[in-house]
């Protein structure tokens, strides 16, 4: 190669050639460096980060890195808003008695409360988020699941999204029929007015807008799934 | 010496063939500009989408989580591509040659960072210290968002816990990025010539003079050099068009 030629390759020969200082270079090291570190050690950070994240997050409506704040997910062009006095649960399929449960049927039954994470499978979580409802396995018990039955299939008013579960994993005690969340009645942007919550697996397993519940004996993919994510979706990949 | 790179020069650098006597100087050739305008559609488009997956008032409002991921993660993939081709075959010679620009910091480099009035006047290199910190934290940001954007979507679902410090990343890189993207374009507009050469490949001289003083002297040391080479060899076999 040239001498000129080589000499342009080289970043010229003004001041630069006399004072070769990497600083592009560091830049991108330093940079990249501490993205490994917010991968490996991130869960941390995050969790130290939290409380002074959120209040800042609540306060300007967008959620900073490391917040406990919900990110809000819909799949169609914009969500359903159901009045609470026209809800309906359907519970039906391989069942004795089909069900239809209005949300003042659902707060007659036997309520269970519980406090637990809500943990996405893209990496986001709220921590200690309260929940209430009904425990799934009630409504079972209720609606009397034929002996064939295997699976359950949930339908969201939104048309297109849908869950499924075993029937073991339903049986599950921290799965819930939820009406309640974060202490008050569960707002249509997180899935009101009646949504499902399964404790135990990532996130998109808790269906929003649920409106019915079918009794199957087979397992049908739900809207992620069909994308690739596990149908067995606990929390670490294996049941603690 | 001179019989042997004298050719060579004239042939191999684009700079001189491009540039026009007494007029403008080539700063960016087809290849740079293609890897620019492809970057910048590309990294438009996972902004865009970047903010409707991430902001609830978006994500709410426009909704099609599916659709609108798909896009995203799709387009992330093809994030470096561009600058990828840019690299691997003979065309890249311009680009490595600003690449390495953008490493190397000299005194002129740290005092374009003091400001206007403040600063000594030293001549500067093509780009300024500004130009050159920003397409160092722009190229490693890229990378990092490609990164853990990877993670987020295609890690196994046992990898939660590098999912959410990927994630914490993510979102940090989704405002970092975004702002520096946002000061690049509002340098853009506020200065025409150099936005214009992003399109044409064409500077001024007289550009050059006040705001890459040591890039105009080693062009024109350039010239200078090829165009002696031009005589010796002219005189030589008196050729003058001959080329490789």
């Amino acid at each position: 190669m040239g001498a000129e030629s080589e000499r342009e390759l080289s970043g010229g020969s003004g001041p630069l050639a006399k004072l070769p200082v990497h600083v592009g270079r560091r830049t991108v090291l330093g940079i990249l460096g501490l993205a490994g570190i917010g991968i490996v050690a991130g869960a941390k950070i995050d969790s130290a980060l939290g409380s002074l994240s959120s209040a800042v997050s609540s306060k300007i409506g967008v959620p900073l890195p490391g917040a406990d704040e919900f990110r809000y997910y819909t799949v169609t062009g914009s969500y359903p808003v159901i009045p609470a006095d026209t809800y309906e649960l359907t519970v039906d399929g391989m069942v004795r008695e089909p069900l239809r449960l209005r949300l003042s049927d659902l707060r007659s039954m036997k309520r269970t409360h519980l406090v637990h994470r809500f943990q996405c499978v893209t990496g986001w979580y709220v921590p200690n988020v309260p929940w209430e409802g009904v425990r799934l396995s009630e409504l079972l018990e209720r609606a009397g699941v034929a002996p064939k039955a295997t699976a359950l299939r949930f339908f969201s008013a939104d048309g297109v999204y849908t869950e499924s579960l075993t029937l073991s994993q339903a049986r599950l005690a921290d799965i819930l029929v939820a009406d309640k969340m974060l202490d008050a009645d569960l707002t249509a942007d997180h899935g009101g007015p009646v949504r499902l919550y399964v404790a135990p697996m990532y996130g998109y397993k808790s269906i929003k807008w649920l409106d019915r519940i079918e009794v199957t004996n087979e397992v049908v993919p739900g809207y992620w799934e069909n994308g690739g994510y596990p149908v067995d979706a606990w929390i670490g990949g294996t049941e603690q | 010496m001179i019989n042997t790179s004298g050719r060579s020069a004239t042939a191999r650098s684009p700079t001189l063939k491009a540039n026009s006597p007494g007029g403008e100087l080539a700063r960016f050739d087809l290849v740079e500009r293609l890897v620019h305008w492809s970057t910048a559609i590309i990294m438009l488009t996972l902004i865009v989408t970047g903010a409707i997956l991430y902001l609830p008032a978006l994500a709410l409002r426009i909704g099609h989580r599916g659709l609108i991921e798909d896009i995203h993660v799709i387009t992330g993939l093809c994030l470096l591509g561009p600058l990828v081709l840019g690299l691997v075959g003979p065309w890249r010679k311009r680009l490595i040659a600003d690449l390495r620009r953008f490493d190397r910091w000299g005194a002129s480099d740290f005092d374009w960072f003091r400001g206007r009035a403040r600063r000594s006047g030293l001549a500067r290199d093509k780009f300024n210290g500004g130009q050159k910190i920003e397409a160092a934290f722009l190229g490693a940001a890229m990378a990092a968002a490609l990164v853990t954007g990877v993670i987020m979507r295609f890690a196994p679902s046992s990898w939660i816990t590098w999912a959410t410090g990927a994630t914490l990343v993510h979102d940090t890189l989704f405002f970092a990025i975004t702002v520096a993207v946002l000061a690049h374009v509002a340098f853009a507009l506020s200065r025409p010539d150099q936005l214009v050469s992003m399109f044409n490949g064409r500077i001024s001289r007289s550009w050059a003079r006040v705001h890459a003083g040591a890039w105009l002297s080693e062009v024109e040391t350039l010239e200078a050099d090829a165009s002696e080479a031009e005589a010796f060899k002219t005189g030589m076999d008196g050729s003058p068009s001959s080329s490789p």
